[in-house]
């Protein structure tokens, strides 16, 4: 993705896109971090602050298991509220970029 | 930086946050580093991805600022949302400050009246039904004491009210900036 991609609006969908991966499975922080990083470009270190927020807020939930090499790894799973603050915010963005595209005549 | 500047860094940082919330945050960025190193990447290679330690420490003692003020309504614990979420430059400190100044004396000053109303409302209910200071008897003095008892509660409660009612006005503007506004480490 550009540079010229405002930070701001990247973290605006960061939630949805943390959301949207662990829909898919259970996932530890680092492992998250990577794929955002490499998908979004987004910073690694903020998927922490992230992460405690969603946290604070029930949408997901941690759980301890053990990693094949080292000390157990963090797992976050998703809440039932979570899963519904997902289908919310992904027919959100849904509707808000069908409408940004058809503006920009390429949608 | 190396690992272990960074996690100092970050744990300096972190410096008003509860001793368990800290130790929490510094264990997962020292995870972070352990997978890293797993991965075959070098410890000023990981840093860098993950940015500024005095920036990431900024937004995660907002949050627990934020948090401490959900679960309690204090003083103590609405200033230090309202300090944390200053710190975030959320909302400018140079338009919010004479205004919050100002709203904070007034307040101030009401909860000093309130304070006066129910202690003098006291004295007189326990000192003029017996003294004759006002003219018209025992009954006059008890409900002028019991009025000024009540009317002093009643502005306390209302200061505090108030208080309430601005520090979430506040939290709820700072928040909604946060997430959108602030900016991030990328």
């Amino acid at each position: 993705m550009a540079d010229s991609i405002p930070i701001q609006l990247k973290k605006g969908v960061l939630e949805l896109c943390v959301l949207a991966l662990l829909s898919r499975g259970d996932g530890y922080a680092y492992d998250i971090a990577s794929q955002l990083a490499e998908g979004i470009e987004m910073g690694e270190g903020t998927i922490y602050p992230l992460m405690r927020r969603l946290q604070d807020e029930g949408l997901v939930a941690t759980y301890l298991s053990e990693s094949p090499s080292g000390p157990p790894r963090k797992y976050y799973r998703l809440t039932e509220t979570g899963r519904q603050s997902l289908i919310n915010q992904k027919s959100d963005w849904t509707n808000f970029s069908r409408a940004v595209n058809a503006i920009l005549g390429d949608g | 930086m190396k690992r272990d500047a960074f996690l100092a860094a970050l744990r300096t940082h972190l410096r008003g946050v509860p001793a368990k919330v800290a130790d929490e945050i510094v264990a997962d960025y020292a995870s972070h580093f352990d997978e890293g190193r797993a991965a075959g990447r070098s410890e000023e290679d990981i840093a860098a991805g993950l940015g500024e330690p005095s920036r990431l420490a900024r937004e995660l003692r907002a949050q627990a600022g934020l948090k401490r003020w959900d679960q309690e309504r204090s003083v103590s614990a609405a200033a230090a949302a309202i300090l944390a979420i200053l710190s975030l430059g959320a909302i400018d400190v140079l338009i919010l400050f004479p205004v919050l100044l100002v709203v904070i004396s007034v307040m101030f000053a009401a909860a000093c009246v309130a304070a006066a109303f129910v202690v003098a409302g006291i004295v007189f209910l326990l000192v003029s039904p017996f003294h004759g200071i006002v003219s018209g008897g025992f009954f006059k003095g008890v409900l002028g004491g019991i009025g000024f008892f009540a009317g002093g509660l009643s502005l306390g409660a209302l200061v505090s009210l108030c208080g309430i009612g601005l520090t979430n006005l506040l939290i709820r503007y700072g928040r909604f900036h946060v997430r959108l506004m602030q900016p991030a480490t990328a």
